[in-house]
């Protein structure tokens, strides 16, 4: 029979973590430096600086983990400005960073739903997935009345078909009625209100 | 309000917390008949007569029960050749085109993470030794890993009971086991030996490091357990864990590319693949 052999020597080590800073040294450093800098509160801010240089998309990424593992308001500070990039790369990775962060991150909703941007408006419809039912309908039920721009409208819709309860139905509703004009948003709220409707608890019983 | 395992909403979020900060795996209300279950089990196993009983028995780690709770909560039943068209992308793609980037002599190295009781490693092992012409001509190391320290137990010993041999051939359970009872085989000694099982936890930053560089990780359905976070940092082990160019394989379920953007997707015949860049760029 053949054999699948173990090797006889140690794997391959790693390289030790280099000390070299977040913004200096080879990218493979600053990955390094990056990903070492999550075990501490204390490098928040050097983190956030790092963020605003950072030209490569691998570090950037640990850099943002980092900032999700130390989980505090001035991670999610750090991490905020970077939803307005210009780079939908980077919007996309402040995004899943602030994804990791929901307790934290919350309490920015109001002002990101306030914000003139209507990309960081659509945004922040996202980062509501997590939000307990109640607060989740509080907050996309003022934006769904208010909002004057279809596709924000359309991403809390999206996030309500996934997540909203019966509650929001009228709140739904009543954008319908707002963007009658538009097919696309009408029949996204159609659809997103019949399956929170099909998941009632007292459908079929 | 108190439920079925005895816990009140208040304690269960307090447990969440606890499992979470433990092993990154995040458990909502909507597992919380899956949580009920194993807390019950393990209630019942200490003699605990109240969740609040079993409860400070956990914090207070007596007799080893943080690690049994644990180990209750991590996900191990599998079977041999499950999900066996990856291992077919394995045979026919992934490891001809990681020997156009090795030195003459390289081992393959290929990592079973998390590995379960062993079933996933084994079976890369069979279907190597059945499917792969090269196999003799190069050294592989198989190596199974788990957060779980019983599995891992479970895995070196390679006893099996005939549900987790359910997809494999009458010829290959005769050829690679050997029948200890009514309804258990053993892997074959050889074989046995031939992969080597190790702990590890996925979703904290660096401690996958010793584990060193691999051509090949198979990393199948345990991401969709973990809390954003802890996937953010598990893909990045497993980033680092990978040789330049080297492949990951995830479950069906799961998608990499909603995970992190670090690695690129590769399309082969039987399997869609991550490839971390920086060898030779395959599509």
């Amino acid at each position: 029979m053949p054999l699948i052999r173990t090797t006889s020597s140690k794997p391959t080590e790693p390289p030790a973590p280099s000390r070299a800073g977040l913004t200096s040294g080879s990218s493979e450093e600053r990955w390094t430096a990056a990903r070492a800098a999550g075990g501490s509160a204390q490098n928040v801010a050097a983190l956030g600086v790092a963020l605003t240089q950072e030209q490569d998309p691998r570090v950037r990424e640990a850099i943002f983990t980092s900032l999700a593992l130390i989980n505090t308001d001035e991670s999610v500070e750090a991490v905020l400005p970077h939803l307005r990039s210009d780079d939908a790369q980077v919007r996309a990775a402040a995004l899943d960073a602030l994804r990791a962060m929901p307790e934290r991150t919350a309490g920015h909703l109001p002002a990101l739903f306030a914000d003139a941007d209507g990309d960081v408006r659509l945004l922040a419809c996202e980062l509501c997935r997590t939000l307990p039912l109640a607060e989740m309908h509080a907050m996309l039920g003022v934006l769904l009345a208010n909002e004057h721009e279809a596709n924000v409208c359309a991403a809390a819709v999206d996030v309500l078909a996934d997540c909203g309860g019966e509650e929001i139905l009228p709140a739904l509703a009543q954008c319908a009625r707002r963007f009658i004009s538009d097919p696309f948003l009408t029949f996204s709220i159609k659809i997103a209100s019949q399956r929170i409707a099909s998941q009632r608890p007292d459908r079929g019983e | 309000m108190v439920n079925e395992a005895g816990e009140t909403d208040e304690e269960f979020r307090r447990l969440c917390d606890f499992l979470y900060r433990r092993t990154g795996m995040l458990f909502s209300d909507s597992k919380r008949y899956f949580v009920q279950r194993r807390i019950a089990d393990r209630m019942a196993a200490t003699g605990s007569s109240s969740f609040a009983s079993y409860f400070s028995r956990l914090r207070s780690d007596v007799d080893g029960e943080i690690e049994r709770f644990i180990n209750a909560f991590t996900v191990n039943e599998t079977y041999f050749y499950r999900e066996d068209h990856q291992f077919r992308c394995l045979s026919n793609d992934l490891l001809t085109r990681r020997l156009n980037s090795k030195l003459p002599g390289a081992p393959i190295r290929i990592w079973s993470a998390p590995c379960a009781t062993g079933e996933e490693p084994y079976s890369i092992a069979i279907w190597l030794l059945e499917n792969w012409p090269q196999v003799d001509a190069y050294d592989v190391e198989i190596i199974g890993s788990d957060i779980d320290t019983a599995v891992l137990e479970a895995a070196r010993a390679g006893q099996y009971g005939r549900r987790a041999l359910m997809r494999l051939p009458a010829e290959l359970v005769e050829k690679y086991f050997v029948q200890t009872g009514p309804e258990s085989w053993r892997i074959i000694d050889e074989l046995r030996e031939s992969v080597r099982f190790t702990p590890v936890n996925l979703s904290v930053p660096g401690e996958t490091k010793g584990h060193g560089v691999f051509d090949v990780i198979f990393c199948r359905n345990v991401l969709i357990y973990f809390d954003p976070a802890s996937r953010r940092v598990a893909a990045e082990n497993l980033f680092e864990n990978l040789a330049p160019g080297g492949y990951l394989c995830l479950g069906h379920t799961e998608s990499m590319s909603r995970i992190s953007p670090l690695f690129e997707v590769r399309r082969y015949a039987d399997a869609i693949v991550y490839q971390k860049p920086g060898g030779r760029a395959d599509g």
